[in-house]
């Protein structure tokens, strides 16, 4: 719940005055005063905020390609042509698009002898962290907070889950892989903590069940969520007798355990008030298991993304969408040339521009999430006007595995913060950690001073029209 | 409910000692005058001028007022009031008993002199104790992840795995069930409730049961060469487990293999390679692996069946490759011993390697054609209606059963009727079972099932000091005991009011530690208490230690939790813990040990003629658990050894210093052995004063590799094992650490039963519990220290037994007794 200032009825105050069978989709008392305003700026916290990797880089960062601006367009500021890039998919999405060139994640570079050629191995692990992992393959794993953490730690609390961890490949979180470096780096992007790598979700079924609860279809967990409620019901009804034989103490965390039930009971209040107030809400059928079609996985992960803002059941996802060293054929990008050996095109500009495409195929799935997100409305705007993208890659250049000018562009108007049809060129040498802190300031964390390896803040200002 | 002021209870306990009905067989046992004057007077008797003097002629240059080293100041120490300040008192005698105090450099009075000086504040202490005993008190508790899996294990016949629905757990002073952290939340909340519409689909089968996915995962350090545990015989790595079908139906079983750097199938050198698909141990499918199968393919390495028929329940499922051959194989090398540690080493041409598997995944069930018999249905419908008029009192009477065990106690009056009102919501989604299954689900929800209240009688002022119900002392024995609820029997004792009877009590205690169940005590308490847990968090190098693989972990793992269990069996002495000569092994932990003619999977008692590896110290599981992944950890070892056995935990390292990695890995092109590079880390003098405390103990173990294998050398040098305990005594092989440490009996006793007290209680053991923990360790001291005496003395204590009132309405924290 987005409690900002001013007056307003809390939902569990809401609640109790209309009773429990009352569907509320949206209460405008519960809406804060001034809230409707064009001109407030959204509530910290209030943002959604999606965090997608794609690995292996851009054909656009290799030298030839950069010069074909198969990524970064030519100009910068807000006239920029995006035919060339495979960012063209975004053409009709540009009032919502920023981009930001040329930034690196150092964090991902080797440091030592021993660490050269692991960069597959690091990558995913310095992405959202901007920091350097800790070469091991033991349990020792260590390298920083990520991005999507930060903001769930800060203002997760507010939504039934804090934060959603979602992938497409199949990941192992477990051993070694290889040049020495635990296989959770290259398997997730968000961290708790330097040393608490989470699990990435693969099977849409299983987020959704976290999400949504469990059922096969949406008569059976309607039924289930009834069933649920009764149980819920009787649950007060039989602390009240529990309480009277129990010490203070007892009784306090009895409180405690009877203020949790009244919260899982608003919880099912919400998912219901989502499915009945309009048809196109109701929540889709979730297939059993893993697609073999990458568009249709992909597709459905943004399903859940899209749901899940709606309802307001979380307000942050990391999404990985590859595995660094993938070998996966991607059909529909009409290149039959595997993903990594793809990546290393040699140079060879049939072979960069090959790669070229399957970037362009990967960007190509956003438009379907960008559609879902318009398609919300919100009381001060669409969920696209109060969310967050960033997409972006840890490496640059993968024919040289490097991780300088790495692919990074902002997707949706954050809350008002971001206002797109931009590019921004960042001076060389510009950490991607920049971009991160003042985008999280702008999502709220106005304090945070530093981040992974950031040197400032990045300025979003349209520079020079050159 | 038995209730009685503190002043009474005092009174009944004098009258108690006065009969002559002390110890084992009382029903309460506090620590008796006798046994407190039988102290004083073995004690020497060191007037109160001689222990303040030792205190401000010893003590004091390190504790004092203006420099308190560990926070301590003795200056105003009386030792005559030691009553009073109990907590500082317990805290010099802790360290007066284990020899750590003075420190090492430090010239010290005798040592029988400093033991007097501890018996004394103990004396002092536990004689006030009786007068004026504490319980102590906590708040409920909720069943954890383990405590969970038990109970619907125990309920309803079916393993879950809880993880998947419960967070995981806090652990407090190494337990998983100390109340108080036991936080709660709404997620946590709503985790029970999924759980219970889970669960309880699972034991009754679900008709209605849609297609979904589970996914096994084979761990990447299993072994590829050998049987996976469960497997069919004749096939060789894979993974079997147990899988609950929620209906009749078809399922489709999906292996997804591992593939190479390159993105080719790992091991396609591998001529012939077939898996097969097994279920209760009968082959469905037999699956050829094309060896050029590559991630680019469209399925990727993901090889299926067709939809295969498997009926409702639990059954053992399988998917492992046919054995093509055994025997050796002509490798100079074995880089990784076939597993897969890292898939880039061992993808050469000159090594073995073999397909490996990654996810056993089975989807479904599709085109369900029903629920047939299952195990646990069975053990659910204790009967079946056959007309519409018995479906109604069948169903209170399964309600009831399932309810009262799940409850841990008989129903009260409208209970029941609750249950019947899910079973009437039920019924209209699919008849009885649909009616039982709904109400099923609601005593899984139940606040009575997923807490452990205790009540507190009605007409309790603050201060009080009550006995606990009945039915609540069951169900805080048999958790102890049994990790599980109580049974029948002892629900029954309970409720009749015989558990009072100091007699009957001691036969249910008895009759639950020579049931099979008991072995909760080994893996719930011991391997908590071993922090056992924390061995799967290892993983030593794959390069360094080749055949270190995830069955020699579950190996050792069950080594330990064995041979705890058989010190309570047998009830054997506790110091065999650090003893015995002998252990638990299966083929694989005997080959690590190098223990002859072990052949099989099955674990048997042998005996180890070896001394360095005799007891718990020479158990892979300790050593492994305090390694790193590339090297041994004296420093590891020592903090274990000083916190687990010896309950004096060294301080945290100050800020700011360097950690050993800091040191040089190498001097002079010669690569530093672990011990050098710890006396180089020690030469740092802000480092120098704990760490002589804590690295001789592990440099004693030192000859123990980082698996816990015998080495004699390391980085190419002898291993260099001499040293001294912070006493004094030289050390320099295990047994001498051994030897030593039974120097301090009375330290690794207390330690013992005030682990075993905390896992009983679901608390924190604080300073006024020590005259319990001390009396305990008597009782344990007079019965020889076997193992049962402990428990028992545990069980027959005070704060098991009893409680007390909270003092005022807002404090809610355990503040102790009022002096």
């Amino acid at each position: 719940m987005d409690f900002i200032t001013g007056k307003h009825m809390s939902r569990r105050t809401a609640l109790k005055g209309l009773g429990a069978t009352v569907a509320l989709p949206f209460l405008d008392a519960m809406l804060p005063a001034g809230r409707l305003s064009a001109s407030s700026k959204a509530a910290a916290g209030a943002t959604r905020f999606a965090a997608i990797e794609m690995v292996h880089g851009a054909a656009g960062c290799n030298e030839w390609g950069s010069s074909q601006f198969m990524w970064s367009p030519e100009k910068t500021g807000r006239a920029f042509d995006l035919a060339p890039s495979s960012l063209s998919p975004l053409e009709p999405w540009r009032d919502y698009l920023t981009i930001i060139s040329n930034t690196d994640v150092e964090g991902a570079e080797a440091r030592t002898a021993k660490e050269i050629g692991g960069d597959h191995f690091r990558s995913s692990a310095a992405f959202l962290t901007q920091a350097h992992p800790k070469q091991t393959e033991g349990s020792d794993v260590f390298v920083g907070t990520s991005m999507d953490q930060y903001y769930a730690q800060r203002f997760g609390q507010d939504t039934p889950i804090p934060s959603m961890q979602l992938c497409i490949e199949n990941v192992d979180q477990a051993g070694g892989c290889a040049y020495g470096y635990a296989c959770v780096y290259t398997d997730t992007i968000s961290w708790a903590a330097p040393d608490e790598p989470l699990p990435m979700i693969r099977d849409p079924r299983a987020a959704f069940d976290q999400l949504f609860g469990s059922g096969g279809s949406a008569e059976d967990r309607t039924r289930r969520r009834r069933t649920d409620k009764s149980i819920l019901d009787w649950v007060v009804g039989e602390v009240v007798g529990i309480r009277r034989s129990l010490g203070t103490t007892d009784r306090g965390r009895l409180d405690q355990y009877l203020e949790n039930i009244r919260e899982i009971e608003r919880r099912i209040q919400r998912i219901e008030a989502h499915n009945t107030s309009g048809e196109h809400r109701e929540i889709p059928e979730a297939p059993p298991g893993v697609p073999d079609d990458f568009a249709e996985h992909v597709r459905l992960m943004f399903d859940l993304q899209v749901l899940a803002f709606q309802s307001d059941v979380t307000r942050v996802f990391s999404f990985k969408m590859g595995r660094d060293g993938s070998g996966r054929v991607y059909p529909g990008s009409g290149v039959n040339s595997a993903f990594h050996p793809a990546s290393h095109h040699g140079g060879r500009e049939d072979r960069v521009t090959e790669f070229a495409q399957i970037n362009r195929y990967h960007v190509q799935q956003l438009p379907y999430l960008l559609e879902r997100l318009a398609a919300v409305e919100e009381p001060n705007g669409t969920l696209l006007d109060n969310t967050m993208i960033l997409y972006g890659s840890p490496m640059g250049d993968s024919n040289l595995h490097n991780h300088k000018r790495c692919p990074l562009f902002v997707l949706g108007g954050a809350g008002g913060q971001l206002e797109g049809n931009l590019h921004v060129k960042a001076p060389d040498g510009t950490p991607m950690a920049n971009v991160m802190l003042s985008l999280m300031h702008k999502l709220g964390m106005d304090d945070m001073k530093s981040f992974g390896d950031s040197t400032g803040d990045f300025s979003f200002a349209a520079v020079s029209e050159d | 409910m038995k209730r009685f002021g503190v002043g009474a209870l005092a009174a009944a306990m004098l009258y108690l000692v006065a009969t002559g009905a002390t110890g084992g067989d009382a029903a309460i046992v506090r620590p008796s005058l006798a046994a407190a004057a039988a102290l004083e007077a073995s004690a020497p008797a060191l007037p109160d001028t001689l222990a303040n003097s030792i205190i401000q002629s010893v003590c004091i240059r390190c504790h004092n007022d203006s420099r308190p080293r560990g926070n301590l100041s003795l200056e105003s120490f009386d030792a005559g009031d030691a009553v009073a300040k109990a907590e500082t008192a317990e805290k010099m005698i802790r360290k007066l008993r284990a020899g750590m105090m003075p420190p090492p450099g430090v010239r010290r009075p005798e040592a029988a002199t400093l033991q007097a000086m501890a018996g004394e504040l103990e004396g002092r202490i536990d004689h006030a104790a009786v007068a004026s005993p504490y319980p102590g008190r906590r708040t409920f508790q909720r069943l954890n992840r383990a405590e969970y899996e038990r109970a619907v294990q125990d309920l309803l016949g079916i393993e879950i795995d809880a993880a998947a629905y419960l967070p995981t757990e806090t652990m407090s002073d190494n337990f998983d069930n100390i109340a108080d952290v036991q936080m709660m939340s709404a997620t946590l909340m709503e985790g029970y409730l999924r759980a219970s519409g889970e669960v309880s689909r699972l034991a009754i089968g679900d008709p209605e049961a849609g297609p979904r996915q589970v996914t096994y995962k084979v761990p990447k350090t299993g072994s590829q060469a050998v049987r996976a545990e469960g497997a069919p015989i004749g096939t060789r790595g894979g993974i079997s487990v147990v899988h609950i079908f929620p209906a009749d139906g078809e399922y489709i079983f999906k292996l997804d293999m591992h593939s190479g750097p390159t993105g080719f199938l790992y091991g396609m050198t591998a001529p012939n390679e077939k898996i097969e698909v097994s279920v209760d141990g009968a082959r469905v499918a037999l699956l050829e692996i094309d060896p050029f199968m590559s991630e680019s393919d469209p399925g990727g390495m993901v090889i299926e069946t067709a939809p295969i028929h498997v009926r409702a329940g639990p059954q053992r499922i399988a998917a492992a490759f046919l054995l093509n051959a055994e025997g050796p194989d002509n490798d100079l090398l074995k880089p990784v011993d076939y597993k897969l540690a890292d898939s880039n080493i061992g993808s050469a041409y000159g090594v073995t390697t073999l397909p490996h598997l990654r996810d056993f995944i089975v989807t479904g069930p599709f085109a369900v054609t029903g629920v047939s018999e299952t195990l646990s249905r069975k053990r659910i419908f204790s009967c079946r209606p056959t007309a519409p008029d018995e479906e109604e009192p069948c169903a209170r009477a399964i309600l009831t059963g399932l309810a009262q065990k799940a409850y841990r106690r008989s129903l009260v009056a409208g209970e029941v009727e609750d249950l019947m009102m899910f079973y009437d919501l039920g019924v209209p989604e699919g008849g009885f079972e649909a009616g039982i299954r709904t109400a099923l689900q609601a005593i899984l929800a139940s606040p009575h099932f997923i807490f452990r209240f205790e009540e507190v009688p009605a007409d309790a002022q603050p201060g009080d000091v009550y006995r606990l119900a009945d039915t609540d002392l069951a169900t805080r024995l048999s958790y102890f005991i049994w990790g599980t609820y109580p049974d029948r029997e002892l629900i029954d004792a309970a409720e009749e009011g015989a558990l009072a009877n100091p007699q009957a009590w001691e036969a249910q205690v008895r009759r639950l530690l020579a049931d099979p169940r008991s072995s909760a005590l080994a893996t719930r308490f011991a391997s908590q208490w071993f922090r056992l847990q924390d061995l799967e968090k290892i993983h030593p190098d794959a390069i360094l230690y080749p055949y270190w693989d995830n069955g020699l972990v579950q190996a050792m793992l069950r080594e330990t939790e064995l041979f705890f269990d058989h010190l309570v069996r047998t009830d054997a002495g506790f110091f065999d813990l650090l003893t015995a000569d002998y252990t638990f092994v299966n083929e694989r932990l005997a080959r690590h040990y190098g223990i002859p003619d072990v052949i099989g999977e099955d674990f048997r008692l042998v005996a180890i003629p070896d001394e360095a590896r005799r007891g718990l110290l020479g158990h892979g599981s300790v050593l492994t658990l305090t390694s790193h992944a590339d090297r041994t950890s004296p420093v590891l070892r020592g903090k274990w050894v000083m916190e687990v056995l010896l309950g004096t935990p060294p301080p945290p390292p100050p800020p700011d210093v360097p950690d050993l990695e800091a040191t040089e890995e190498a001097d002079e092109g010669r690569f530093l052995t672990v011990r050098e590079r710890m006396e180089m880390h020690r030469s740092n003098p802000s480092c120098r004063s704990c760490h002589r405390v804590i690295d001789p103990i592990g440099l004693a173990l030192e000859n123990f590799d980082v698996t816990g294998a015998w080495r004699i050398k390391d980085q190419g040098r002898v291993v260099e094992t001499t040293g001294e305990l912070y006493d004094g005594t030289p050390i320099t092989s295990p047994a001498d650490l051994r030897a030593a440490l039974l120097v301090r009996k009375e330290s690794l006793v207390r330690t013992f039963v005030q682990n075993l007290l905390a896992f009983a209680l679901g608390r924190r053991i604080e300073y006024y519990d020590m005259p319990v923990v001390r009396d305990i360790a008597r009782q344990a001291a007079a019965a020889d220290y076997r193992m049962t005496a402990f428990i028992r003395g545990v069980a027959n204590s005070a704060p098991f037994q009893m409680s007390v009132v909270e003092g005022t309405v807002a404090e809610d924290v355990d503040t102790g007794p009022e002096r």
